[in-house]
C-alpha cells in the first residue's frame, strides 16, 4: 500500500516503459557479464535509479532487491565522527557520499575502499565484482572526485562503480572520462501521458486525457512528480474531471505568492516581507537554484519583451554567484532588489509614457 | 601639600585672582631665597628628597630648620604621612647646592599667601570654607600658576633685574615672619648666583630637601605640635585625593563658570529635539555649510580669545561647526553650549536656535556672525597663558638654558618635587631622587611615577575609595581570621577581589596596602604558573613559612604580616592552570594569612565561583581630572608642555586608562618637549585606545550619517568591520533595507537602485567571505570588510529607522540544519521504498505523501486510521516522522492542513500507530544500533507475539517491552491487515516471512 509512483516502478530493464532503445542497450551491455564505470546522468524524474536498479537486477538476479540499511562510522583526520547510512544488498552498495558534507572525501576514500577491496569469496557464482552506487555525485567536493579518480582504476577488477547525478557539469572531467556515460532524458510529455493512462488503468480509474496532459505539462517532465500529482488529484477528488485543479505543493505555491508580492510592491518593506519568505523557503531545505528558478518563471509573467530578456540574464547571474556564494539568502535577496529596482524603473517609465 | 590648601582658599575668589598669581609667584620667589638661605645655615645637610618622607631616623636639627619650623608645622603636614621608602641616601652637601634646589619655595608661597589672606588682600577669604572640592579644583590650578609664576620670575631673575614682585612678596611675609624676610631680601641674588656655581648634581639638591623636611617634622614631633600634626594627619588622606579629582576646571573654567561641556551639548541637543519630531527631523537633515572653506581663516595671536566664552548656534557659512569650536579652542577661548551670563559672545549662524536667541536677548548678550569671529581672532591681541601654556613656554625656553647655566636644570628638577609633593604627593620618594635632571632613561615613566603610597594611587583617596576598604580590611584581618579562630560574620572575608578596567591602578593599590600595613607579600600574576598542584606547592609552602625580614625586625607578630596577591586571577586559564581558581578558592577557605586577587572583569564565567569569597572591591575609572592633575605634574616635571585641553582629549582617547595616558606622554616626550594644541590634538586621535563596541552600535554608525561618521577616512570605516568580522556582514545585511538613505529622499526609484546596489555589495562580500573560509586566505579580510560593510555604508548612508535587530540569519540557519536533518532522517527511513534523493524527496513526494494521509484522516476520521498507519508503515516511517513530515511541508501562510485534524482522530492514530509493531529496516534512536541481522531477529520475535506467544520471546535475552523496536500487539482485528500489509512491504526488503 504505497504510493503509485512506488507501487508501479519497472523492476526489469525490458518493463521500461520510454527511452526503450536506451534499455536494449543496457541490457546487452551487462549481457556478457561485464560493464565498465557508469555515469547515469539526466534530471530529476526522468527515471536513473530506476534503470540502475534494473540494471543490478539483469546483472545480478532477484538477490539485489534484499536491501538492508547499514550504517557506518568514519573518523576524519581531524578526529570529527560522521555517520553514513548505505543501503545494501549482497552484490552492491548504495551510498550518498555527500551526506557527510565536507567530509565526504574520507567517505570515498575509506568506504568505497573498504568494498572495493574485499573480494569475492565465490566467484563461480557470482559476478566478481561488486557494484558501488553513488548518488548526488554532482555535490561532491572537488577533493571527494579527486579522491575517486585513484580508486576508480585501482580497483577496477573488484568493484564497479555506477555514479548517479542530474548534471554533470559538476564532475570533474577525469571522471567523465573514466565512465561510460548514461544520458536518460526525460520523458515528453506524451510519454508521461501515456504512463499516467497506464497507472490509472492497472488502478481501475478512468483519466481524462486533458487532465492528463495538464498534469504533465505542470510536472515539468518530471514523471516522479506527475505520478504523484495524479495522486494527489485522486484524493482530492475523484471520479476526475477534465477541469479539475492540479493539487500543486505547498512551497510551490508558497513560492508563487512571494513572486506576486515582489511584483504588487515595490520598497524596502515589501523586500523586507520577502526576506521572510525567502528564508521560509530555505529552512525547508528548497534549494536555492530552485527558487530562484521558480521565482523568475513566475516574475517574468509581469514583464514585457525586452524586460524578460533582461530579468532572465539577472536571475542566470545571481543564480551563478549563489553558487559561489556562501549564505544564498543575500543572493536570492540580491535577485529581489534588482528586480524591484528594474521594475519600479520600467513601471515609471511606462507611466511616463502613458501620461505623454 | 598646605600650599595646595592656601592656595585652595585663594583662587575662590575669582577676581583676585591675577594679583595673587603675580603675588603669589613672587612669593614662591621669595620662598627659595629664604629656604636656601635657612639652608645655607646648616653646613651639611643630609636630605632626602621629597617633602613628604619623613625618616624618622634623622634627628639632625640646624638652625634653619627651626627657623622653618613654624611654618612648616602649618604647611609640612604631609611630610607626617608616611612613607615608605624611609631609606633616604645621605648625601654630605654643600650650602651651594641648596640654592639649586628651589623645592621650599612652595612652603613660603604658602606662607605668603596666608599672609595675602590675612592681610585682607582676598575678597575672596570667606571661600577658604569653601566645600572641600571647590578647593581641591582650586587648588591645582594655583598649583600651575605657582609653576608658571615661578618659571616668568627665575627667567627674569637670570637676567639680573631683581623684581619688584620679590620684594612684595617679602613684605607679606614679612608680616608673619620677620626672620625669613631678612633672609630673603638677600637670598634672591645669591640663589641665582650661585646656582649656576653649584656644580653639585640635582641629585645631591634633592635629598637634601627631604632631610631638611624631615628635620622639620622631627622638631615638630619635639615640640610635641600634636595637635597639629595630627589635624595635618587627618587632612592629609583627604587632601590629595581632592587635588586630583577636581582638577579640569582650569582658569579658563574659572573665568567662564559654565558647566562641562558635553553636558550641556547634550542638554542643549534636547532643547532643541522637543519642539516637534518634525523639527527635529529638519535638524537633522539641514544642510551643512554653504560655502565650506571659501573664507581665510586668520592668524590670530596666541591665546587672544583667552579668557572669552562663546556660544555657537546655527549653521556657520564656510565652516563646520567643530572646525569653528577648534579655531576658537586653538586661540585660548572656550565654547560651551548653552548661553548664560558669562558668555562673553554668541556667535550666531544660519538657523540657529531659537531657545538661544531668546536668552541672548535677554541677557543682551554680545552676538557676532562668522566674520564677526575670524575679525576678532584677527584683531585681538595676543595674551599670554594663564598657565598650562605659561609652563610650556618656559620649558621652551630651559633647555637651550640648561647647558649653559645651571640653575635651570636645578629648576626644573626642584619644581617635579615640589609638584610631586603637592599633587601626586605619592610619587615614589626614590623616583624622585633620581629624577633630577638625568632620570634613569631605563626606568618607564610609568615605574617612575609609580605611586609610593597609597593616598597616591589616582582616584583612590576618599575615606569610601577601595583602597581604604582594602586598608581597613587587611587591617582588621589577624583579628578575625587569627589561629583558629572561627570568622566572625561581617567582614568575614578571607580574600579580597579587586576588579576594574586595566591602568586604575589595583595592582597597585594592592601593594601598597600590603606595605603600608607591613606586610610581606607574594605575589603571583600570570607570568607564574597556577595550576593546582604548583599554587598548591607554592603558595602553601610561603603561607607556612615565616619570613627571614620579620625576625630581623624583631616583630615576633611578624608571622601575621604576610599576604598573597594573586594578580590576573581571570588569566588563569588554560591548561597550565587548570584547577586553579579552585585550588585557589580552597586556599582562600584556609588560609591563615589575606589573600588579595585581582582580575579585570568580575563577572566572568571564570570568577563567578570565586566571587563568593571574596571581599568585593570594584575600582572604577579615574574621572578626566582626577588623572589630569597627576599628569599634569608629570609633565611637568619631566619638561614636557601639554595644554590642559590636549591633554584631557588624551585621557578620554586612552578611555581613562592612567597607565596608557603615561605611556603616551612618554612617547611624545621622546619626539618632542613642546606639544602645540594642534599637535596634541593630532596625537591624541592616533592615541585613541580602540574602545569595545557592541555590534549594534557599530551598525548604527555604519549606516549613520552623523557628524562622526561624515569625517570617517575609508580606513575608519573598514575599522568598524573589524569590530566583529563574522557579524559585521550579518547586521550588516539585517538592517539595511531600515535604512532611509539620503541620497535618495523620498525617490522611491532611487531608493530601490541603492537597495539593489548594496545588496549587490553584500554578496560580493559573501563571495570573498567564501574564498576567505574555504581557501584560507585571510588576507581578504579588508576586501570583504570594503564590500560587507563600507560599500553598504556608503550607498545607503542616511537615517536608520527603528531598532537595530539581530541578524536573523542565524536563528534560520540553525534551523534550516534542524530541518535538514530531519529530511535526512526521513530520507534515510524511506530510503528502501523510494529511490529518490534527499531534494526531490521533499519537493515532490512529501507534500503528496502528507496530503494523503491527512486526507484520510480529516475526511474519514477514525475511519481513516488503519489506512493512515498502514500507509506509514509502508514507507518504514514511524510516528515522529510523520511530525517532521507535517514540518517540513508546512509553510508559514499557506493553510495548515493538519489543524483540520480532529484532536481525537489524532489521538486515535497514535495509539493505533504505537499498538501495532512495526519493523523498520533501520534502528531507531532509542535501541542500539542494529544492522539487518538484529531487525530479522525483532521480527522473529514479532512474528511470535502475533501467535500470541509474545510474552515468551526472552530467548532473544531482550525484553520486547523495552525494545523500542518492538511495540506491544494485542490480537486484533487490525492484524490480518498488518499482518497482510507488512508481507507486501517485506517483499523486496525481507527474504523472511514467517506466519
Amino acid at each position: 500500500m504505497s504510493l503509485w509512483v512506488d507501487k508501479y516502478r519497472p523492476t526489469s530493464l525490458n518493463k521500461l516503459s520510454y527511452h526503450t532503445e536506451q534499455a536494449a542497450q543496457l541490457k546487452r551491455l551487462v549481457q556478457n557479464g561485464d560493464f565498465p564505470h557508469l555515469l547515469v546522468f539526466g534530471p530529476s524524474g526522468a527515471g536513473k535509479k530506476t534503470r540502475i536498479t534494473c540494471l543490478l537486477r539483469e546483472l545480478y538476479g532477484a538477490g539485489v532487491e534484499k536491501l538492508r540499511i547499514e550504517h557506518h562510522n568514519f573518523t576524519t583526520p581531524s578526529k570529527k565522527k560522521i555517520e553514513i547510512t548505505t543501503i545494501a544488498s549482497n552484490y552492491h552498495i548504495e551510498v550518498c557520499p555527500s551526506d557527510a558534507g565536507v567530509q565526504d572525501r574520507v567517505v570515498v576514500q575509506e568506504l568505497i575502499k573498504m568494498v572495493a577491496q574485499a573480494q569475492q569469496l565465490d566467484s563461480s557464482t557470482q559476478r566478481e565484482f561488486k557494484v558501488v552506487l553513488l548518488t548526488e555525485v554532482d555535490r561532491l567536493t572537488k577533493d571527494a572526485q579527486h579522491a575517486l579518480r585513484r580508486t576508480m582504476e585501482k580497483y577496477v577488477t573488484t568493484c564497479r562503480l555506477i555514479l548517479c547525478c542530474e548534471s554533470t557539469s559538476k564532475v570533474i572531467p577525469a571522471i567523465r572520462s573514466r565512465c561510460l556515460g548514461v544520458r536518460v532524458p526525460a520523458p515528453s510529455n506524451q510519454q508521461i501521458c501515456s504512463i499516467l493512462q497506464t497507472v490509472c488503468k492497472k488502478e481501475g480509474l478512468t483519466l481524462p486525457p486533458e487532465l492528463a496532459n495538464r498534469i504533465a505539462d505542470k510536472s515539468g517532465r518530471n514523471l516522479r512528480r506527475a505520478i504523484l500529482m495524479l495522486e494527489a488529484c485522486k484524493v482530492q477528488q475523484y471520479p476526475f474531471r477534465p477541469d479539475q485543479q492540479v493539487v500543486e505543493a505547498d512551497w510551490e505555491v508558497f513560492l508563487r505568492e512571494t513572486a506576486n508580492a515582489i511584483v504588487s510592491q515595490q520598497s524596502p518593506r515589501r523586500l523586507l516581507e520577502v526576506r521572510g519568505r525567502l528564508y521560509e523557503l530555505l529552512t525547508h531545505c528548497i534549494p536555492p537554484d530552485v527558487i530562484i528558478r521558480g521565482l523568475l518563471t513566475e516574475l517574468i509573467d509581469s514583464c514585457d519583451g525586452q524586460l524578460k530578456a533582461e530579468v532572465t540574464q539577472w536571475a542566470a547571474y545571481y543564480e551563478h554567484r549563489l553558487q559561489l556564494g556562501s549564505k544564498s539568502i543575500y543572493h536570492l535577496e540580491a535577485f529581489v532588489a534588482k528586480f524591484m529596482s528594474i521594475y519600479k524603473k520600467f513601471l515609471d517609465e511606462g507611466m511616463a509614457a502613458m501620461m505623454l | 601639600m598646605d600650599i595646595r590648601r592656601f592656595f585652595g582658599a585663594a583662587p575662590g575668589a575669582t577676581k583676585t585672582k591675577p594679583v595673587q598669581k603675580t603675588a603669589s609667584s613672587a612669593k614662591e620667589k621669595g620662598g627659595v631665597k629664604k629656604s636656601s638661605q635657612t639652608k645655607r645655615k646648616a653646613a651639611v645637610i643630609y636630605d632626602s628628597d621629597s617633602d613628604e618622607e619623613v625618616p624618622p631616623v634623622k634627628q639632625q636639627k640646624t638652625a634653619a630648620a627651626k627657623s622653618a619650623k613654624p611654618n612648616k608645622t602649618e604647611v609640612k603636614s604631609p611630610p607626617s604621612r608616611k612613607q615608605f621608602d624611609p631609606k633616604p641616601v645621605l648625601k654630605p652637601t654643600s650650602a651651594a647646592d641648596f640654592f639649586g634646589a628651589a623645592s621650599p619655595t612652595h612652603r613660603v608661597s604658602r606662607t605668603t599667601v596666608v599672609a595675602k589672606k590675612r592681610s585682607g588682600h582676598d575678597a575672596g577669604k570667606a571661600n577658604d570654607v569653601d566645600s572641600e572640592a571647590d578647593k581641591e579644583l582650586h587648588d591645582d590650578e594655583a598649583f600651575m600658576e605657582t609653576l608658571a609664576e615661578l618659571d616668568k620670575s627665575r627667567k627674569k631673575s637670570a637676567t639680573m633685574s631683581i623684581s619688584p614682585d620679590n620684594k612684595k612678596k617679602e613684605n607679606g611675609t614679612h608680616e608673619k615672619k620677620p626672620t625669613k624676610t631678612r633672609v630673603d631680601q638677600t637670598s634672591p641674588k645669591k640663589t641665582r648666583e650661585k646656582s649656576p656655581t653649584s656644580s653639585a648634581s640635582p641629585k645631591k639638591a634633592s635629598p637634601q630637601k627631604s632631610k631638611y623636611f624631615d628635620k622639620t617634622e622631627d622638631q615638630k614631633m619635639k615640640k610635641k605640635i600634636k595637635l597639629e600634626s595630627q589635624d595635618k594627619d587627618e587632612a592629609k588622606p583627604d587632601q590629595p585625593k581632592k587635588a586630583k579629582k577636581p582638577s579640569p576646571v582650569k582658569t579658563k573654567t574659572e573665568k567662564t563658570p559654565s558647566p562641562k561641556k558635553s553636558p550641556a551639548k547634550d542638554s542643549n541637543q534636547d532643547a532643541e529635539k522637543k519642539p516637534a519630531r518634525g523639527a527635529y527631523r529638519a535638524y537633522l537633515t539641514r544642510e551643512g555649510p554653504r560655502a565650506l572653506g571659501t573664507k581665510e581663516i586668520p592668524q590670530g595671536e596666541e591665546n587672544c580669545l583667552g579668557g572669552l566664552t562663546f556660544v555657537l548656534t546655527g549653521i556657520l557659512e564656510s565652516m563646520e561647526r567643530h572646525e569653528a569650536k577648534e579655531l576658537v579652542e586653538r586661540y585660548g577661548g572656550k565654547v560651551t553650549s548653552s548661553v548664560s551670563k558669562r558668555t562673553s559672545y554668541v556667535v550666531v549662524g544660519r538657523d540657529a536656535g531659537e531657545s538661544k536667541l531668546d536668552k541672548v536677548s535677554q541677557l543682551g548678550l554680545k552676538t557676532l556672525d562668522e566674520d564677526g569671529l575670524l575679525e576678532l581672532v584677527k584683531t585681538l591681541p595676543g595674551k599670554p597663558y594663564d598657565l598650562p601654556p605659561e609652563a610650556t613656554s618656559k620649558s621652551k625656553k630651559s633647555p637651550p638654558k640648561k647647558s649653559p647655566n645651571k640653575p635651570e636644570p636645578a629648576a626644573t628638577t626642584r619644581k617635579p618635587v615640589a609638584s610631586s609633593s603637592r599633587v601626586e604627593s605619592p610619587k615614589k620618594p626614590a623616583a624622585s631622587l633620581t629624577t633630577t635632571d638625568s632620570p634613569e632613561p631605563s626606568l618607564l615613566w610609568v615605574d617612575k611615577y609609580k605611586p609610593q603610597t597609597t593616598k597616591a594611587i589616582i582616584g583612590q583617596q576618599g575615606d569610601r575609595s577601595n583602597v581604604k576598604k582594602l586598608l581597613k580590611w587587611l587591617q582588621a584581618w589577624p583579628k578575625h581570621h587569627s589561629g583558629r579562630q572561627v570568622k566572625e560574620d561581617g567582614s568575614g572575608f578571607r580574600a579580597a577581589l579587586l576588579s576594574g578596567p586595566p591602568g586604575v591602578g589595583k595592582t597597585t593599590a594592592a601593594t601598597l596596602c600590603c606595605q603600608e600595613l607591613g606586610f610581606t607579600y607574594i605575589e603571583l600574576n600570570a607570568s607564574d604558573t597556577r595550576s593546582k598542584r604548583s599554587l598548591q606547592e607554592e603558595v602553601s609552602e610561603a603561607l607556612t613559612t615565616r619570613s627571614i625580614v620579620g625576625f630581623q625586625k624583631q616583630e615576633d607578630a611578624g608571622t601575621m604580616r604576610q599576604a598573597v596577591i594573586m594578580d590576573e586571577v581571570d588569566g588563569m586559564a588554560g591548561n597550565e592552570d587548570r584547577g586553579g581558581i579552585a585550588e585557589l578558592i580552597n586556599l582562600i577557605k584556609h588560609t591563615k594569612v589575606p589573600i588579595v586577587c585581582m582580575c579585570n572583569d568580575r563577572s566572568h564565567q571564570k570568577m563567578r565561583s570565586l566571587v563568593n569569597y571574596c571581599f568585593d572591591l570594584r575600582f572604577q575609572r579615574p574621572r578626566v581630572e582626577q588623572i589630569r592633575a597627576a599628569m599634569m605634574s608629570m609633565a611637568f616635571k619631566e619638561g614636557l608642555k601639554i595644554p590642559p585641553p590636549a591633554l584631557n582629549q588624551i585621557i578620554e582617547a586612552t578611555n581613562h586608562d592612567v597607565r596608557q595616558v603615561i605611556h603616551q606622554l612618554y612617547m611624545w616626550s621622546v619626539q618632542d618637549k613642546a606639544l602645540t594644541f594642534d599637535q596634541a590634538k593630532e596625537a591624541s586621535k592616533q592615541a585613541q585606545k580602540d574602545i569595545k563596541q557592541g555590534p549594534f552600535e557599530v551598525t548604527r554608525k555604519v549606516f549613520s550619517s552623523g557628524e562622526d561618521t561624515a569625517r570617517m577616512t575609508i580606513m575608519d570605516k573598514s575599522d568598524l568591520f573589524f569590530n566583529d568580522y563574522s557579524m559585521m556582514p550579518l547586521f550588516v545585511q539585517e538592517n539595511y533595507p531600515n535604512v532611509l538613505p539620503n541620497a535618495a529622499r523620498n525617490n522611491m526609484k532611487k531608493q530601490l537602485s541603492l537597495l539593489s546596489q548594496t545588496a549587490d555589495s553584500i554578496c560580493d562580500g559573501d563571495l570573498v567571505d567564501k574564498l576567505i573560509r574555504s581557501r584560507q586566505s585571510w588576507g581578504l579580510l579588508p576586501t570583504q570588510a570594503i564590500y560587507a560593510s563600507v560599500l553598504p555604508g556608503e550607498y545607503m548612508r542616511g537615517h536608520l529607522s527603528g531598532m537595530i535587530s539581530f541578524p536573523g540569519w542565524l536563528g534560520q540557519f540553525s534551523k534550516q540544519n534542524r530541518l535538514r536533518r530531519l529530511l535526512q532522517e526521513l530520507h534515510m527511513h524511506m530510503h528502501l521504498r523510494t529511490s529518490c534523493t534527499k531534494k526531490s524527496l521533499q519537493e515532490d513526494y512529501l507534500d503528496p505523501l502528507r496530503r494523503r494521509i491527512l486526507n484520510l484522516l480529516v475526511t474519514q476520521e477514525t475511519e481513516g486510521v488503519p489506512e493512515a498507519v498502514e500507509l506509514l508503515s509502508a514507507y518504514d516511517l514511524m510516528r515522529e516522522d510523520y511530525d517532521g513530515m507535517l514540518e517540513l511541508t508546512e509553510f508559514k501562510g499557506r493553510p495548515n492542513l493538519a489543524e483540520k485534524v480532529n484532536s481525537k482522530v489524532k489521538s486515535a492514530f497514535t495509539r493505533a500507530y504505537n499498538k501495532e509493531a512495526h519493523m523498520q529496516p533501520y534502528s531507531t534512536s532509542a535501541a542500539p544500533k542494529k544492522k539487518r541481522g538484529g531487525a530479522a531477529n525483532s521480527m522473529d520475535m514479532e512474528d511470535g507475539g502475533e501467535g500470541g506467544a509474545l510474552e515468551e520471546s526472552d530467548e532473544e535475552k531482550e525484553d520486547p517491552k523495552l525494545d523500542p523496536m518492538i511495540k506491544m500487539k494485542k490480537p486484533t482485528a487490525a492484524k490480518g491487515k498488518s499482518d497482510s500489509e507488512k508481507g507486501k512491504g517485506r517483499g523486496k526488503g525481507r527474504g523472511k516471512k514467517s506466519s
